[in-house]
Protein backbone atom coordinates (compact mmCIF):
# COMPACT_ATOMS: atom_id res chain seq x y z
CA UNK A 1 0.00 0.00 0.00
CA UNK A 2 2.72 2.44 0.96
CA UNK A 3 4.52 1.57 -2.26
CA UNK A 4 1.41 2.12 -4.31
CA UNK A 5 0.76 5.48 -2.70
CA UNK A 6 4.30 6.70 -3.20
CA UNK A 7 4.26 5.62 -6.85
CA UNK A 8 0.80 6.90 -7.68
CA UNK A 9 0.34 9.63 -5.05
CA UNK A 10 1.19 12.33 -7.53
CA UNK A 11 -1.29 10.98 -10.05
CA UNK A 12 -4.08 10.56 -7.50
CA UNK A 13 -3.79 14.16 -6.31
CA UNK A 14 -3.65 15.33 -9.94
CA UNK A 15 -6.83 13.41 -10.63
CA UNK A 16 -8.68 15.10 -7.79
CA UNK A 17 -7.47 18.47 -9.06
CA UNK A 18 -8.63 17.47 -12.53
CA UNK A 19 -12.06 16.79 -11.09
CA UNK A 20 -12.09 20.23 -9.45
CA UNK A 21 -11.08 21.93 -12.69
CA UNK A 22 -13.75 19.96 -14.52
CA UNK A 23 -16.25 21.41 -12.03
CA UNK A 24 -14.94 24.92 -12.60
CA UNK A 25 -15.72 24.50 -16.30
CA UNK A 26 -19.06 22.90 -15.50
CA UNK A 27 -20.28 25.88 -13.44
CA UNK A 28 -20.58 28.35 -16.34
CA UNK A 29 -21.92 25.49 -18.43
CA UNK A 30 -24.83 25.20 -15.99
CA UNK A 31 -26.10 28.43 -17.50
CA UNK A 32 -25.25 27.25 -21.00
CA UNK A 33 -22.03 29.22 -21.26
CA UNK A 34 -19.18 27.40 -22.98
CA UNK A 35 -16.29 29.12 -21.23
CA UNK A 36 -12.71 27.93 -21.52
CA UNK A 37 -11.40 30.52 -19.08
CA UNK A 38 -10.79 28.14 -16.17
CA UNK A 39 -7.11 27.43 -16.97
CA UNK A 40 -6.49 31.18 -16.99
CA UNK A 41 -7.82 31.56 -13.46
CA UNK A 42 -5.97 28.39 -12.49
CA UNK A 43 -2.72 29.93 -13.72
CA UNK A 44 -3.52 33.17 -11.92
CA UNK A 45 -4.20 31.37 -8.64
CA UNK A 46 -0.94 29.47 -9.03
CA UNK A 47 1.08 32.65 -9.55
CA UNK A 48 -0.57 34.27 -6.54
CA UNK A 49 0.38 31.32 -4.33
CA UNK A 50 3.88 31.09 -5.83
CA UNK A 51 4.62 34.78 -5.38
CA UNK A 52 3.15 34.96 -1.89
CA UNK A 53 4.96 31.89 -0.61
CA UNK A 54 8.37 32.65 -2.14
CA UNK A 55 8.50 36.43 -1.81
CA UNK A 56 6.06 37.57 0.85
CA UNK A 57 5.75 34.97 3.57
CA UNK A 58 9.28 33.49 3.28
CA UNK A 59 9.15 30.59 5.68
CA UNK A 60 12.69 29.21 5.65
CA UNK A 61 12.86 26.43 8.21
CA UNK A 62 10.89 23.20 8.16
CA UNK A 63 7.60 22.52 6.42
CA UNK A 64 5.57 25.39 5.07
CA UNK A 65 2.57 25.99 7.37
CA UNK A 66 -0.74 24.71 5.99
CA UNK A 67 -2.48 27.78 7.39
CA UNK A 68 -0.56 29.93 4.95
CA UNK A 69 -1.51 27.63 2.07
CA UNK A 70 -5.15 28.07 3.03
CA UNK A 71 -4.64 31.82 3.22
CA UNK A 72 -3.10 31.81 -0.26
CA UNK A 73 -6.02 29.76 -1.54
CA UNK A 74 -8.45 32.32 -0.12
CA UNK A 75 -6.55 35.23 -1.64
CA UNK A 76 -6.35 33.42 -4.99
CA UNK A 77 -10.10 32.77 -4.80
CA UNK A 78 -10.93 36.40 -4.06
CA UNK A 79 -8.66 37.78 -6.79
CA UNK A 80 -9.97 35.26 -9.34
CA UNK A 81 -13.52 36.10 -8.32
CA UNK A 82 -12.99 39.84 -8.81
CA UNK A 83 -11.29 39.25 -12.16
CA UNK A 84 -14.09 36.81 -13.02
CA UNK A 85 -16.71 39.52 -12.56
CA UNK A 86 -14.64 42.05 -14.53
CA UNK A 87 -14.07 39.63 -17.42
CA UNK A 88 -17.50 38.01 -17.15
CA UNK A 89 -19.64 41.12 -17.52
CA UNK A 90 -18.37 42.02 -21.00
CA UNK A 91 -17.54 38.45 -22.12
CA UNK A 92 -20.93 36.97 -21.31
CA UNK A 93 -22.60 39.22 -23.84
CA UNK A 94 -21.14 36.73 -26.29
CA UNK A 95 -22.72 33.38 -26.91
CA UNK A 96 -21.67 29.88 -27.85
CA UNK A 97 -18.53 29.62 -29.88
CA UNK A 98 -17.80 33.37 -29.63
CA UNK A 99 -17.64 33.17 -25.87
CA UNK A 100 -15.34 30.16 -26.17
CA UNK A 101 -13.04 32.14 -28.46
CA UNK A 102 -13.06 35.17 -26.17
CA UNK A 103 -12.17 33.04 -23.16
CA UNK A 104 -9.35 31.34 -25.08
CA UNK A 105 -8.07 34.83 -25.84
CA UNK A 106 -8.29 35.66 -22.13
CA UNK A 107 -6.19 32.61 -21.26
CA UNK A 108 -3.64 33.61 -23.91
CA UNK A 109 -3.45 37.18 -22.61
CA UNK A 110 -2.67 35.89 -19.13
CA UNK A 111 -0.05 33.52 -20.54
CA UNK A 112 1.72 36.22 -22.52
CA UNK A 113 1.61 38.55 -19.51
CA UNK A 114 3.15 35.91 -17.27
CA UNK A 115 5.87 35.30 -19.84
CA UNK A 116 6.82 38.95 -19.89
CA UNK A 117 6.38 40.23 -16.37
CA UNK A 118 9.23 40.25 -13.88
CA UNK A 119 7.11 39.30 -10.93
CA UNK A 120 6.08 36.02 -12.58
CA UNK A 121 9.65 35.13 -13.41
CA UNK A 122 9.25 35.43 -17.17
CA UNK A 123 9.72 32.29 -19.21
CA UNK A 124 11.59 30.55 -16.40
CA UNK A 125 8.75 30.97 -13.97
CA UNK A 126 8.89 30.63 -10.24
CA UNK A 127 10.44 27.66 -8.55
CA UNK A 128 11.33 26.34 -5.17
CA UNK A 129 7.78 26.88 -4.02
CA UNK A 130 7.84 25.64 -0.41
CA UNK A 131 6.19 22.37 0.51
CA UNK A 132 3.65 22.01 3.31
CA UNK A 133 3.89 18.19 3.14
CA UNK A 134 6.63 15.59 2.89
CA UNK A 135 4.99 13.44 0.20
CA UNK A 136 2.68 14.32 -2.69
CA UNK A 137 -0.11 12.03 -1.48
CA UNK A 138 -0.58 14.16 1.64
CA UNK A 139 -1.97 16.94 -0.56
CA UNK A 140 -5.14 14.90 -0.45
CA UNK A 141 -5.71 16.49 2.98
CA UNK A 142 -6.38 19.72 1.11
CA UNK A 143 -7.86 18.67 -2.21
CA UNK A 144 -10.26 15.96 -1.00
CA UNK A 145 -12.11 18.29 1.43
CA UNK A 146 -12.14 20.91 -1.32
CA UNK A 147 -13.65 18.44 -3.77
CA UNK A 148 -16.23 17.21 -1.25
CA UNK A 149 -17.19 20.78 -0.38
CA UNK A 150 -17.59 21.71 -4.04
CA UNK A 151 -19.64 18.59 -4.72
CA UNK A 152 -21.95 19.19 -1.77
CA UNK A 153 -22.39 22.81 -2.85
CA UNK A 154 -23.19 21.76 -6.41
CA UNK A 155 -25.53 19.02 -5.22
CA UNK A 156 -27.43 21.63 -3.24
CA UNK A 157 -27.19 24.17 -6.03
CA UNK A 158 -28.86 21.88 -8.53
CA UNK A 159 -31.84 21.66 -6.21
CA UNK A 160 -32.44 25.21 -5.03
CA UNK A 161 -33.91 28.29 -6.71
CA UNK A 162 -30.53 29.49 -7.90
CA UNK A 163 -29.76 26.24 -9.69
CA UNK A 164 -33.17 26.21 -11.29
CA UNK A 165 -32.54 29.68 -12.64
CA UNK A 166 -29.25 28.38 -14.08
CA UNK A 167 -31.03 25.49 -15.77
CA UNK A 168 -33.81 27.70 -17.11
CA UNK A 169 -31.22 30.01 -18.68
CA UNK A 170 -29.38 27.05 -20.21
CA UNK A 171 -32.55 25.67 -21.72
CA UNK A 172 -34.05 28.90 -23.02
CA UNK A 173 -32.59 32.27 -22.18
CA UNK A 174 -35.45 34.21 -23.69
CA UNK A 175 -38.07 32.23 -21.82
CA UNK A 176 -36.07 32.63 -18.62
CA UNK A 177 -35.98 36.37 -19.17
CA UNK A 178 -39.73 36.40 -19.75
CA UNK A 179 -40.18 34.64 -16.40
CA UNK A 180 -38.33 37.40 -14.61
CA UNK A 181 -34.96 35.69 -14.29
CA UNK A 182 -32.12 38.11 -14.99
CA UNK A 183 -29.88 36.06 -17.33
CA UNK A 184 -26.87 38.38 -17.19
CA UNK A 185 -26.72 38.31 -13.40
CA UNK A 186 -26.84 34.52 -13.15
CA UNK A 187 -24.45 33.98 -16.04
CA UNK A 188 -21.86 36.26 -14.46
CA UNK A 189 -22.45 34.56 -11.10
CA UNK A 190 -21.90 31.07 -12.53
CA UNK A 191 -18.84 32.24 -14.45
CA UNK A 192 -17.41 33.86 -11.32
CA UNK A 193 -17.99 30.78 -9.16
CA UNK A 194 -16.09 28.76 -11.77
CA UNK A 195 -13.29 31.33 -11.75
CA UNK A 196 -13.00 31.24 -7.94
CA UNK A 197 -12.80 27.45 -7.90
CA UNK A 198 -10.12 27.41 -10.62
CA UNK A 199 -8.10 30.06 -8.79
CA UNK A 200 -8.22 28.14 -5.51
CA UNK A 201 -7.13 24.93 -7.21
CA UNK A 202 -4.29 26.80 -8.92
CA UNK A 203 -3.00 27.98 -5.54
CA UNK A 204 -2.78 24.40 -4.24
CA UNK A 205 -1.33 23.21 -7.50
CA UNK A 206 1.56 25.68 -7.32
CA UNK A 207 2.75 24.11 -4.06
CA UNK A 208 2.02 20.65 -5.31
CA UNK A 209 4.08 21.07 -8.48
CA UNK A 210 6.80 22.98 -6.64
CA UNK A 211 7.28 25.19 -9.70
CA UNK A 212 4.97 27.47 -11.64
CA UNK A 213 5.46 28.92 -15.10
CA UNK A 214 3.62 30.00 -18.22
CA UNK A 215 3.10 26.40 -19.26
CA UNK A 216 0.54 25.94 -16.49
CA UNK A 217 -3.03 26.57 -17.47
CA UNK A 218 -2.70 27.00 -21.20
CA UNK A 219 -5.03 26.36 -24.09
CA UNK A 220 -3.98 22.68 -24.00
CA UNK A 221 -5.40 22.45 -20.50
CA UNK A 222 -8.64 24.06 -21.70
CA UNK A 223 -9.04 21.21 -24.17
CA UNK A 224 -8.34 18.55 -21.56
CA UNK A 225 -10.93 19.94 -19.15
CA UNK A 226 -13.39 20.57 -21.92
CA UNK A 227 -13.04 16.89 -22.83
CA UNK A 228 -13.63 15.80 -19.27
CA UNK A 229 -16.81 17.87 -19.01
CA UNK A 230 -18.20 17.05 -22.44
CA UNK A 231 -17.47 13.33 -22.21
CA UNK A 232 -18.09 13.05 -18.49
CA UNK A 233 -21.45 14.72 -18.68
CA UNK A 234 -22.85 18.22 -18.86
CA UNK A 235 -26.13 17.65 -17.05
CA UNK A 236 -24.98 16.68 -13.58
CA UNK A 237 -21.88 17.62 -11.62
CA UNK A 238 -20.93 13.93 -11.26
CA UNK A 239 -19.96 13.90 -14.94
CA UNK A 240 -17.20 16.51 -14.75
CA UNK A 241 -15.87 14.99 -11.51
CA UNK A 242 -15.46 11.54 -13.03
CA UNK A 243 -14.40 12.99 -16.37
CA UNK A 244 -11.78 15.18 -14.74
CA UNK A 245 -10.32 12.18 -12.92
CA UNK A 246 -10.33 9.84 -15.90
CA UNK A 247 -8.90 12.33 -18.36
CA UNK A 248 -6.18 13.44 -15.98
CA UNK A 249 -5.13 9.82 -15.62
CA UNK A 250 -5.55 8.95 -19.30
CA UNK A 251 -2.14 10.27 -20.50
CA UNK A 252 -0.43 8.16 -17.83
CA UNK A 253 -2.40 5.11 -18.91
CA UNK A 254 -1.52 5.77 -22.53
CA UNK A 255 2.13 6.11 -21.56
CA UNK A 256 1.96 2.74 -19.79
CA UNK A 257 0.41 1.16 -22.88
CA UNK A 258 3.09 2.74 -25.05
CA UNK A 259 5.74 1.06 -22.91
CA UNK A 260 4.45 -2.44 -23.60
CA UNK A 261 6.94 -4.39 -25.61
CA UNK A 262 6.35 -5.22 -29.26
CA UNK A 263 4.33 -2.12 -30.20
CA UNK A 264 5.32 -0.50 -33.49
CA UNK A 265 7.41 2.57 -32.80
CA UNK A 266 5.00 5.06 -34.45
CA UNK A 267 2.09 3.80 -32.37
CA UNK A 268 4.07 4.04 -29.15
CA UNK A 269 5.13 7.55 -30.13
CA UNK A 270 1.53 8.51 -30.90
CA UNK A 271 0.29 7.17 -27.56
CA UNK A 272 2.94 9.19 -25.77
CA UNK A 273 2.64 12.51 -27.61
CA UNK A 274 -0.71 12.38 -29.37
CA UNK A 275 -2.61 13.27 -26.21
CA UNK A 276 -4.32 16.35 -27.67
CA UNK A 277 -5.19 14.52 -30.89
CA UNK A 278 -6.84 11.78 -28.86
CA UNK A 279 -8.71 14.30 -26.71
CA UNK A 280 -9.87 16.19 -29.80
CA UNK A 281 -11.07 12.95 -31.33
CA UNK A 282 -12.92 12.07 -28.13
CA UNK A 283 -14.68 15.46 -28.11
CA UNK A 284 -15.87 14.96 -31.68
CA UNK A 285 -17.01 11.38 -31.13
CA UNK A 286 -18.50 12.19 -27.74
CA UNK A 287 -20.61 15.08 -28.98
CA UNK A 288 -21.92 12.91 -31.80
CA UNK A 289 -22.73 9.76 -29.84
CA UNK A 290 -23.19 11.09 -26.30
CA UNK A 291 -24.40 14.66 -26.65
CA UNK A 292 -25.09 14.87 -22.92
CA UNK A 293 -21.94 13.02 -21.89
CA UNK A 294 -21.63 9.58 -20.37
CA UNK A 295 -23.00 10.42 -16.92
CA UNK A 296 -26.55 11.76 -17.25
CA UNK A 297 -29.17 12.48 -14.57
CA UNK A 298 -31.28 9.62 -16.02
CA UNK A 299 -28.59 7.22 -14.94
CA UNK A 300 -29.39 7.94 -11.30
CA UNK A 301 -33.10 8.04 -11.89
CA UNK A 302 -33.17 4.63 -13.50
CA UNK A 303 -31.21 3.16 -10.65
CA UNK A 304 -33.68 4.65 -8.18
CA UNK A 305 -36.60 3.28 -10.17
CA UNK A 306 -35.02 -0.13 -10.19
CA UNK A 307 -34.60 0.01 -6.43
CA UNK A 308 -38.21 0.96 -5.86
CA UNK A 309 -39.39 -1.84 -8.12
CA UNK A 310 -37.43 -4.60 -6.49
CA UNK B 1 -74.84 45.01 -17.55
CA UNK B 2 -75.84 48.47 -16.39
CA UNK B 3 -77.81 50.82 -18.59
CA UNK B 4 -74.85 53.05 -19.31
CA UNK B 5 -72.72 50.07 -20.28
CA UNK B 6 -75.44 48.81 -22.55
CA UNK B 7 -75.76 52.20 -24.16
CA UNK B 8 -72.01 52.45 -24.52
CA UNK B 9 -71.74 49.15 -26.31
CA UNK B 10 -74.67 50.03 -28.55
CA UNK B 11 -73.61 53.60 -29.32
CA UNK B 12 -69.88 54.33 -29.31
CA UNK B 13 -70.66 58.05 -29.26
CA UNK B 14 -72.38 57.60 -25.91
CA UNK B 15 -69.18 56.10 -24.52
CA UNK B 16 -67.16 58.97 -25.89
CA UNK B 17 -69.33 61.69 -24.39
CA UNK B 18 -70.82 60.37 -21.20
CA UNK B 19 -68.51 57.78 -19.73
CA UNK B 20 -65.26 58.48 -17.94
CA UNK B 21 -62.32 57.72 -20.19
CA UNK B 22 -60.84 54.38 -19.14
CA UNK B 23 -57.54 54.48 -17.25
CA UNK B 24 -54.71 53.23 -19.43
CA UNK B 25 -52.83 50.34 -17.87
CA UNK B 26 -50.23 50.46 -20.61
CA UNK B 27 -49.42 53.29 -22.91
CA UNK B 28 -46.86 53.12 -25.69
CA UNK B 29 -45.82 56.40 -27.26
CA UNK B 30 -43.86 56.82 -30.50
CA UNK B 31 -42.00 53.55 -30.09
CA UNK B 32 -39.18 52.75 -32.52
CA UNK B 33 -37.30 49.46 -32.50
CA UNK B 34 -34.38 48.56 -34.75
CA UNK B 35 -32.80 45.20 -35.43
CA UNK B 36 -29.36 46.16 -36.65
CA UNK B 37 -30.08 48.50 -39.53
CA UNK B 38 -33.62 47.28 -40.07
CA UNK B 39 -36.48 49.27 -38.61
CA UNK B 40 -38.78 46.71 -37.01
CA UNK B 41 -41.20 49.16 -35.42
CA UNK B 42 -41.90 52.73 -36.44
CA UNK B 43 -43.84 55.24 -34.42
CA UNK B 44 -46.05 52.78 -32.57
CA UNK B 45 -48.75 54.31 -30.37
CA UNK B 46 -50.77 51.80 -28.45
CA UNK B 47 -52.95 51.90 -25.36
CA UNK B 48 -54.30 49.07 -23.26
CA UNK B 49 -56.89 49.90 -20.61
CA UNK B 50 -57.37 47.94 -17.41
CA UNK B 51 -59.75 45.02 -17.93
CA UNK B 52 -59.58 45.08 -21.72
CA UNK B 53 -58.61 42.44 -24.19
CA UNK B 54 -56.68 44.19 -26.94
CA UNK B 55 -55.44 42.35 -29.98
CA UNK B 56 -52.58 43.15 -32.28
CA UNK B 57 -53.04 41.75 -35.76
CA UNK B 58 -50.74 41.63 -38.72
CA UNK B 59 -48.91 39.47 -41.20
CA UNK B 60 -45.70 37.58 -40.51
CA UNK B 61 -42.87 39.97 -39.77
CA UNK B 62 -45.13 42.95 -39.24
CA UNK B 63 -43.62 43.52 -35.80
CA UNK B 64 -46.24 41.99 -33.52
CA UNK B 65 -43.85 39.89 -31.45
CA UNK B 66 -41.33 42.71 -31.45
CA UNK B 67 -43.93 44.97 -29.83
CA UNK B 68 -44.54 42.44 -27.06
CA UNK B 69 -40.82 41.92 -26.55
CA UNK B 70 -40.30 45.64 -26.25
CA UNK B 71 -43.00 45.82 -23.57
CA UNK B 72 -41.58 42.92 -21.55
CA UNK B 73 -38.14 44.45 -22.10
CA UNK B 74 -36.60 41.46 -23.80
CA UNK B 75 -35.36 43.90 -26.45
CA UNK B 76 -34.30 47.53 -26.22
CA UNK B 77 -36.32 50.14 -28.08
CA UNK B 78 -34.37 52.76 -29.98
CA UNK B 79 -36.67 55.55 -28.90
CA UNK B 80 -40.14 56.17 -27.58
CA UNK B 81 -41.79 55.51 -24.28
CA UNK B 82 -43.51 52.59 -22.60
CA UNK B 83 -45.59 53.68 -19.63
CA UNK B 84 -47.16 51.09 -17.36
CA UNK B 85 -49.43 52.19 -14.51
CA UNK B 86 -48.07 55.70 -14.88
CA UNK B 87 -44.47 54.46 -14.58
CA UNK B 88 -41.95 54.74 -17.37
CA UNK B 89 -40.61 51.22 -17.89
CA UNK B 90 -38.81 51.88 -21.18
CA UNK B 91 -35.38 51.26 -19.65
CA UNK B 92 -36.28 48.94 -16.77
CA UNK B 93 -34.71 45.44 -16.81
CA UNK B 94 -36.95 42.54 -17.80
CA UNK B 95 -37.09 40.92 -14.36
CA UNK B 96 -38.33 44.16 -12.79
CA UNK B 97 -41.06 44.41 -15.38
CA UNK B 98 -42.24 40.93 -14.40
CA UNK B 99 -42.33 42.04 -10.76
CA UNK B 100 -44.39 45.08 -11.72
CA UNK B 101 -47.04 42.73 -13.08
CA UNK B 102 -46.41 42.19 -16.78
CA UNK B 103 -46.13 38.56 -17.86
CA UNK B 104 -45.10 37.46 -21.32
CA UNK B 105 -46.10 34.15 -22.82
CA UNK B 106 -43.67 34.10 -25.71
CA UNK B 107 -44.20 33.03 -29.29
CA UNK B 108 -43.65 29.35 -29.88
CA UNK B 109 -44.50 28.60 -26.24
CA UNK B 110 -40.87 28.24 -25.12
CA UNK B 111 -41.62 25.82 -22.31
CA UNK B 112 -38.55 24.21 -20.74
CA UNK B 113 -38.79 20.84 -22.40
CA UNK B 114 -36.48 18.95 -20.07
CA UNK B 115 -38.27 20.08 -16.92
CA UNK B 116 -41.52 18.90 -15.47
CA UNK B 117 -44.78 20.78 -15.78
CA UNK B 118 -44.53 21.59 -12.09
CA UNK B 119 -40.98 22.94 -12.45
CA UNK B 120 -42.04 25.12 -15.34
CA UNK B 121 -44.89 26.56 -13.33
CA UNK B 122 -42.74 27.16 -10.28
CA UNK B 123 -40.18 28.96 -12.43
CA UNK B 124 -42.99 31.20 -13.63
CA UNK B 125 -43.27 32.43 -10.04
CA UNK B 126 -39.53 33.02 -9.82
CA UNK B 127 -39.84 36.67 -8.83
CA UNK B 128 -42.27 35.96 -5.99
CA UNK B 129 -41.21 35.14 -2.46
CA UNK B 130 -44.53 34.43 -0.73
CA UNK B 131 -44.53 30.64 -1.02
CA UNK B 132 -48.01 30.12 0.36
CA UNK B 133 -49.46 32.47 -2.24
CA UNK B 134 -47.45 30.75 -4.97
CA UNK B 135 -48.83 27.38 -3.88
CA UNK B 136 -52.36 28.77 -3.98
CA UNK B 137 -51.75 30.10 -7.48
CA UNK B 138 -50.36 26.73 -8.52
CA UNK B 139 -53.62 25.10 -7.46
CA UNK B 140 -55.53 27.76 -9.31
CA UNK B 141 -53.66 27.03 -12.55
CA UNK B 142 -54.48 23.34 -12.14
CA UNK B 143 -58.15 24.29 -11.77
CA UNK B 144 -58.07 26.42 -14.92
CA UNK B 145 -56.02 23.82 -16.81
CA UNK B 146 -57.05 20.39 -15.48
CA UNK B 147 -54.96 18.73 -18.19
CA UNK B 148 -51.83 20.18 -16.65
CA UNK B 149 -52.81 18.82 -13.25
CA UNK B 150 -52.90 15.31 -14.69
CA UNK B 151 -49.46 15.77 -16.19
CA UNK B 152 -47.78 17.75 -13.46
CA UNK B 153 -44.77 15.43 -13.14
CA UNK B 154 -44.40 14.83 -16.86
CA UNK B 155 -41.58 16.52 -18.76
CA UNK B 156 -42.92 19.57 -20.59
CA UNK B 157 -41.33 18.36 -23.83
CA UNK B 158 -43.61 15.31 -23.85
CA UNK B 159 -46.81 17.37 -23.80
CA UNK B 160 -48.90 17.93 -26.91
CA UNK B 161 -48.74 21.32 -28.59
CA UNK B 162 -52.00 22.45 -27.05
CA UNK B 163 -50.92 21.36 -23.59
CA UNK B 164 -47.61 23.16 -24.02
CA UNK B 165 -49.50 26.31 -24.94
CA UNK B 166 -51.64 25.92 -21.84
CA UNK B 167 -48.48 25.46 -19.81
CA UNK B 168 -46.98 28.59 -21.33
CA UNK B 169 -50.06 30.60 -20.38
CA UNK B 170 -50.26 29.06 -16.91
CA UNK B 171 -46.57 29.73 -16.38
CA UNK B 172 -47.07 33.38 -17.28
CA UNK B 173 -50.01 33.58 -14.88
CA UNK B 174 -47.82 32.23 -12.06
CA UNK B 175 -46.20 35.65 -11.72
CA UNK B 176 -49.72 36.93 -10.94
CA UNK B 177 -49.73 39.52 -13.70
CA UNK B 178 -52.03 42.48 -14.16
CA UNK B 179 -51.14 42.54 -17.84
CA UNK B 180 -50.68 39.33 -19.80
CA UNK B 181 -48.88 39.48 -23.13
CA UNK B 182 -49.95 36.51 -25.21
CA UNK B 183 -47.97 35.83 -28.35
CA UNK B 184 -49.70 33.64 -30.95
CA UNK B 185 -51.44 31.19 -28.64
CA UNK B 186 -53.02 29.48 -31.68
CA UNK B 187 -49.72 28.82 -33.44
CA UNK B 188 -49.58 25.33 -34.90
CA UNK B 189 -52.57 24.01 -32.97
CA UNK B 190 -55.60 22.05 -34.13
CA UNK B 191 -58.77 24.16 -34.49
CA UNK B 192 -60.53 22.43 -31.60
CA UNK B 193 -57.62 23.15 -29.26
CA UNK B 194 -57.46 26.74 -30.48
CA UNK B 195 -61.09 27.21 -29.46
CA UNK B 196 -60.38 25.67 -26.08
CA UNK B 197 -57.48 28.04 -25.53
CA UNK B 198 -59.53 31.05 -26.57
CA UNK B 199 -62.32 30.11 -24.21
CA UNK B 200 -59.73 30.00 -21.43
CA UNK B 201 -58.51 33.44 -22.48
CA UNK B 202 -62.06 34.68 -22.17
CA UNK B 203 -62.34 33.16 -18.67
CA UNK B 204 -59.08 34.81 -17.68
CA UNK B 205 -60.44 38.17 -18.53
CA UNK B 206 -63.27 37.60 -16.04
CA UNK B 207 -60.65 37.17 -13.31
CA UNK B 208 -59.45 40.71 -13.95
CA UNK B 209 -56.35 40.07 -16.05
CA UNK B 210 -55.84 42.55 -18.84
CA UNK B 211 -54.68 40.89 -22.03
CA UNK B 212 -52.69 42.07 -25.00
CA UNK B 213 -53.08 39.36 -27.59
CA UNK B 214 -50.97 38.94 -30.69
CA UNK B 215 -52.57 36.73 -33.31
CA UNK B 216 -52.43 35.70 -36.91
CA UNK B 217 -55.90 34.24 -36.67
CA UNK B 218 -57.47 37.68 -37.07
CA UNK B 219 -61.10 36.60 -37.11
CA UNK B 220 -60.93 34.66 -33.88
CA UNK B 221 -58.88 37.35 -32.15
CA UNK B 222 -61.19 40.18 -33.20
CA UNK B 223 -64.24 38.19 -32.14
CA UNK B 224 -62.79 37.77 -28.66
CA UNK B 225 -61.20 41.21 -28.18
CA UNK B 226 -62.55 44.64 -27.25
CA UNK B 227 -60.25 46.61 -29.45
CA UNK B 228 -57.72 45.87 -32.10
CA UNK B 229 -54.67 47.32 -33.79
CA UNK B 230 -53.58 46.40 -37.29
CA UNK B 231 -49.84 46.32 -37.76
CA UNK B 232 -48.27 46.45 -41.22
CA UNK B 233 -44.53 46.52 -41.84
CA UNK B 234 -43.78 47.97 -38.42
CA UNK B 235 -46.50 50.65 -38.42
CA UNK B 236 -49.98 50.74 -37.01
CA UNK B 237 -52.27 51.32 -39.96
CA UNK B 238 -55.66 50.95 -38.34
CA UNK B 239 -57.16 50.81 -34.90
CA UNK B 240 -60.62 50.67 -33.43
CA UNK B 241 -63.28 48.63 -31.71
CA UNK B 242 -62.81 44.98 -32.54
CA UNK B 243 -66.37 44.69 -33.87
CA UNK B 244 -65.79 47.61 -36.24
CA UNK B 245 -62.55 46.14 -37.46
CA UNK B 246 -64.28 42.84 -38.12
CA UNK B 247 -66.63 44.64 -40.47
CA UNK B 248 -64.03 46.90 -42.02
CA UNK B 249 -63.67 46.22 -45.73
CA UNK B 250 -59.90 46.62 -45.83
CA UNK B 251 -59.42 44.33 -42.85
CA UNK B 252 -61.81 41.76 -44.27
CA UNK B 253 -59.96 41.73 -47.54
CA UNK B 254 -56.47 41.59 -46.07
CA UNK B 255 -56.89 39.33 -43.04
CA UNK B 256 -60.25 37.64 -42.96
CA UNK B 257 -60.27 36.25 -46.49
Amino acid sequence: MAGFLSTYGFLIVSMVMGALLGLSLYLPLMTGQLSLASPGFYALGGYIAAILSTQVFKVSDGLYPIGLVLLEMSIAGVVSGVLGVLVGIPALRLRGIYLAIATIAFVEVLRVLSLNLDITGGAVGIFGIPQPFLTPIEYLWIVIPLLLMSMVLLYRLERIRLGRAFTAIREDELAAGAMGIDPTYYKVLAFTLGAILAGVVGAVSAHFLNTWNARQGTFDASIVYLTSVLIGGTRTFVGPVLGGMVFTALPEVLRAIADTAGLPLWLAQFLRDGRLIIFGLLIVLGTIFFPQGLVTPDLFKRRKDRKSQS
Amino acid sequence: MTLSEALASEFPTYRAFFMKPPIPLLEIKELYVNYGGIQALQNIDLTVNAGEVVTLIGANGAGKSTTLRAISRLINPRSGQIVYQGRDITRRPAHEVVQLGIAHSPEGRRVLARQTVLDNLELGAYTRSNLAAVRADLDRQFEIFPRLAERRLQLAGTLSGGEQQMLAIARALMSRPKLLLLDEPSLGLAPAIVLEIFSIIRDLRATGVTILLVEQNAKLALERADRGYILEAGRITLTGQASNLLNDDLVRKAYLG
